[in-house]
């Protein structure tokens, strides 16, 4: 079952919805608790006693974290009261040293935490890509192959609730939030149906607390969560669904196609994985919002973006602010940045220290990034691809902000906006033309086949109808990402100051239901031919 | 007191809006089967048959056959017509699950009274685990109900003009091409069975109950193929026709019979019969019907004159094409592509 | 505070940071801002600061920053 899926629509989700109503304030929590588990029985069947596992251990480590700080403050509270007649400096070095060494014993647990469950993962997910490189360096070394592949089945959404799970514990680490001591709470976390297989990866501040409290389904929160689903069904099923056949034929038969071909493709393959992704967000957000959940946004019209670094702000949010939040910051307080620093300032000057600390910081960041989607090369460049551009950005700021100053320019004026614009969306398609190519090489191929053979007329001598795609369907395509485009412009330039779709009068409220609801079953891609497509980043 | 009537008004506003949209979805429903309806090339292959048959005059037909791909490439009604003055219909699709062939059979027996349905057995064992059977369940039915969810893509007739011309003769097409299959024999004797999901079980109950309140007799048939069929499948069925006291016939053990000759009548390797299989399969399936189930020769009757007519159209062509199928054994490259242009594949 | 200032203004001369309430929110100060402040502050003041400090309520201000810095020199 997926998100959209008629069954989850038109079945699991009312069902859970009425369930939910009927049970009794306190034990809501228990009911979507079940949902989410029964949800995971259904794509991964047992494999949901990874989620439990991950769950149980996520508990204790948070527990264990817990009880180290406990009595690390009893113990600071004994050296003060113990010894009155000591100097001050001294009892401060003795609390300084308690401190230490309670800081050690917790960042052990944490590590251990981190640890187990990437070691997990890194065996269900990565383990055939690991043991595939070394044998091929073993061959190299003249040795025989050692690493035997192995088909693994992988939980569904481990990718995300393994990240969900780091964060709380590295949450408790740092004192932003207390452990949370009760299970069901905890799981309830990590086991939200409408998260489980594609995200939004939420910190337990943002949704932990939000999933327990079993607030009463209001209308409000009703009628705003299932227009937010039928948008985000709109997306997926006129647009995305429609673009998947075209996206497919070029990207598997890349060597078929002229170099126009390929760069057409690449951008129907980004406006096709926004369209889909951000759609499904929509259902998930939305259904969320069904039970009074609000769970944080993951995009926010990515293509208003004038550089690749606000891109990344407004893309896949969630997965930039933990990476940020988790990889990014801790990296930048290591010692290793801090040497760097030293040495820095004295032999370096600032410019470079503050560009040598950026790209240490930004390495992580980067490489995480790329191996989480996964295990992969061409994943891997992909993540190296915007680190590079990204520290690019970071170099020439000093130039850029010369060239503003001395011009005399308004970086507000649609006159320096627009072609910021246009260079990120270039920026952005060659990236997702990796991202998406089948490894590595093919994305290289595909690459350079736009230098070579680049003709504009294919787009227009029928080249384009062979996809399976007929006239009908460009319009449909078209007419749905004009639609998009508009209501993201009247958001991004907040043209209706602040009033939106609640403030409209009933009537035309339910016209704007009426047409999302017959849009979609009328121009939606599904029936006679037409593909399923499944999610995209559910396979991550 | 308020609190009753600020209620009332929410759940009075909820009913509001599902009645306005099951008006909408009703109207908009009505008037894509209308379109369908008249303008026969509006319509997607797969649904064409659906369409056909809901069009044919009120109880004319004495034979509804249901099925996937291979009910629809293995029995020419024309032909059964011509030869025993049986009139039967085909109304399979490609891929049809066991939820389609329930409504399918469900809108037949909206304007028809057949007194026989053959079901082509291969639907049994489509897998329906779980979900996607629920999902099947959910899209078939709600297709029945709502007609537009079939003809939701109607529209690019209309505004680009794209259409699905194709001869149909009561759900049959003709399929020249000839691909033969060498894998040997397939029905090796075994003690073994095939499962049946439980929502295909259910349907099939549906689709029994559904037969006896229209007083039809329901017979499970399965036509050769030897990439579809194998022994444990035949254990299954003729247990369960025998439980069920329901014919079974099995066309698989009875090739030799029917004078199936691998070489010749099998349309992609195994899969499908093309033309000539079919014809073999169609001669056998009407003499059984004619001799086992009485059913009246119904050449004659003032109410048929345009079966009569269309079976005189489909015999000389039907007779043409066979011998251009038998007479050469080696059919040169150019008349290969012609044939497999004019052709339609078993899936579209 | 004065000490604060002079840090900041070494980063950037062109705000107006006793009168910014959201330095992260308005994005004056981006995450690279933040890591090379967070390394000056940590040599000028002596003082540890840990990656879960790094939230927006601790940067959006002047004051802020030096509600944190004051917090953790008292450690």
């Amino acid at each position: 079952m997926s998100y959209h899926n008629p069954v989850y629509l038109f079945l699991f989700l009312p069902a859970v919805l009425l369930a939910y109503q009927l049970t009794p304030r306190k034990k809501r929590w228990m009911l979507l608790l079940l949902a989410g588990y029964f949800f995971f029985w259904t794509i991964s069947g047992k494999l949901v006693l990874y989620l439990m596992g991950t769950t149980l251990f996520t508990h204790y480590i948070g527990l264990w974290l817990e009880l180290l700080k406990k009595s690390c403050a009893e113990s600071l509270e004994r050296e003060k009261s113990s010894d009155n007649n000591s100097e001050k400096s001294q009892i401060k070095a003795r609390k300084k040293a308690v401190r230490e060494e309670y800081r050690k014993k917790e960042r052990m647990v944490l590590a251990l935490g981190v640890c187990v469950l990437l070691g997990v993962l890194g065996c269900l997910k990565y383990y055939n890509f690991f043991a595939k490189n070394l044998n091929l360096l073993l061959e190299q070394a003249g040795q025989g192959r050692i690493f035997e592949m192995k088909t693994l089945l992988l939980p569904i959404g481990i990718s995300f609730y393994t990240l969900q799970a780091i964060g709380y514990m590295a949450d408790v680490y740092w004192e932003k939030i207390p452990a949370q001591r009760h299970l069901g709470k905890l799981a309830l976390f990590l086991g939200f149906f409408p998260q489980i297989m594609e995200g939004p990866i939420s910190m337990y501040e943002q949704t932990g607390e939000d999933l327990w409290k079993g607030e009463d389904l209001r209308g409000e929160n009703l009628s705003a969560g299932w227009s937010r689903i039928l948008w985000g069904l709109f997306k997926k099923m006129i647009v995305a669904d429609r673009l998947y056949v075209l996206v497919k034929a070029v990207f598997e038969h890349y060597q078929d196609y002229s170099g126009s071909i390929v760069v057409f493709a690449a951008i129907a393959y980004t406006l096709q994985l926004y369209m889909e992704f951000s759609g499904c967000m929509d259902i998930v957000i939305g259904s969320g919002r069904l039970f009074g959940v609000r769970l944080p946004e993951n995009f926010c019209r990515p293509f208003a973006s004038k550089n690749a670094a606000e891109f990344w702000r407004r893309w896949h949010i969630t997965l930039g602010a933990w990476l940020k939040t988790y990889v990014f910051y801790p990296v930048s307080v290591s010692r290793m940045v801090k040497k760097w620093n030293r040495f820095g300032k004295k032999h370096l000057g600032k410019y470079l220290t503050r560009l040598g600390a950026t790209a240490l910081c930004l390495f992580p960041v980067w490489i995480c990034n790329g191996l989480w989607h996964g295990p992969s090369w061409h994943y891997i460049f992909y993540g190296m691809y915007y680190f590079v551009i990204l520290l690019a950005g970071a170099a020439l700021e000093p130039v850029r902000a010369g060239v503003i100053r001395f011009f005399h320019i308004n970086e507000k004026a649609l006159y320096w906006k627009i072609p910021c614009i246009l260079k990120t969306w270039v920026i952005v398609f060659t990236g997702e033309l990796f991202f998406r190519a089948n490894g590595l090489k093919a994305g290289m191929t595909m690459f350079f086949s736009i230098f070579q053979d680049f003709r504009l007329s294919v787009l227009w001598d029928g080249t384009l109808l062979d996809f399976s795609l007929d006239k009908g369907d460009y319009m449909v395509i078209f007419a749905g990402l004009l639609l998009a485009a508009g209501i993201g412009i009247i958001k991004e330039r907040n043209l209706l100051k602040g009033k939106g779709f609640r403030d409209m009068s009933t009537p035309l409220r339910w016209a704007v239901y009426y047409g999302l609801i017959l849009s979609v079953l009328i121009f939606g891609a599904y029936g006679i031919g037409y593909q399923q497509v499944d999610l995209i980043y559910a396979g991550f | 007191m308020r609190d009753f009537k600020k209620n009332k008004d929410k759940w009075g506003r909820i009913f509001l809006f599902f009645l306005i949209l099951t008006v909408l979805l009703g109207g908009m429903s009505r008037k894509a089967a209308e379109l369908a309806e008249d303008h026969e090339n509006w319509v997607h292959y797969r649904n064409k048959s659906a369409l056909l048959l809901g069009k044919e005059q009120k109880n004319t037909l004495d034979v509804v056959i249901l099925g996937d791909s291979l009910s629809y490439t293995s029995f020419s009604p024309m032909q059964m017509w011509n030869e025993y003055g049986i009139p039967a219909f085909v109304g399979g699709q490609s891929g049809q699950n066991i939820q389609e062939s329930y409504y399918m059979l469900k809108k037949a027996f909206e304007n028809q009274k057949p007194r026989l349905v053959l079901l082509e057995t291969n639907v049994l064992f489509r897998p329906q685990k779980g979900n996607s059977g629920l999902t099947m369940t959910l899209a078939a039915m709600g297709s029945y109900y709502f007609p537009m969810f079939t003809y939701h893509d109607i529209w690019k007739s209309i505004l680009t003009g794209k259409e699905y011309p194709e001869e149909n003769y009561k759900g049959f097409q003709f399929r020249e091409v000839t691909n033969p299959y060498r894998g040997g024999p397939y029905m090796k004797e075994t003690a073994a069975k095939e499962k049946i999901s439980r929502t295909v079980e259910d349907y099939l109950e549906k689709i029994r109950s559904l037969c006896r309140k229209n007083q039809a007799e329901l017979i499970l048939v399965s036509t050769p193929s030897p990439l579809n069929y194998n022994y444990r499948k035949y254990n299954t069925l003729k247990e369960y026709a025998e439980r069920m006291r329901i014919p079974y016939e099995d066309m698989n053990l009875k090739a030799e019979e029917l004078g199936i000759d691998w070489e010749k009548d099998s349309l992609d390797g195994g899969d499908h019969l093309n033309l000539s299989g079919a014809w073999k399969v169609t001669r056998f399936t009407g003499k059984y019907l004619h001799e086992n189930f009485s059913l009246p020769d119904r050449r004659e009757e003032e109410a048929y004159a345009l079966w009569r007519e269309e079976g005189e159209k489909y015999g000389e062509k039907a007779k043409e094409k066979l011998e251009a199928m038998w007479k050469d054994d080696k059919i040169t490259g150019e008349e290969v592509e012609n044939r497999r242009e004019r052709s339609l594949p078993a899936y579209e | 505070m004065e000490k604060l200032i002079g840090i900041l203004n070494d980063i950037d001369d062109s705000i107006q940071w006793e009168k910014e309430q959201g330095l992260i929110d308005r994005r004056l100060l981006d995450s690279f801002g933040v890591i090379s402040l967070v390394s000056e502050l940590e040599d000028s003041f002596s003082i540890e600061i840990e990656a879960g400090e790094m939230v927006p309520e601790n940067f959006n201000s002047v004051e802020a920053i030096y509600r944190m810095v004051q917090r953790l020199q008292e450690k």
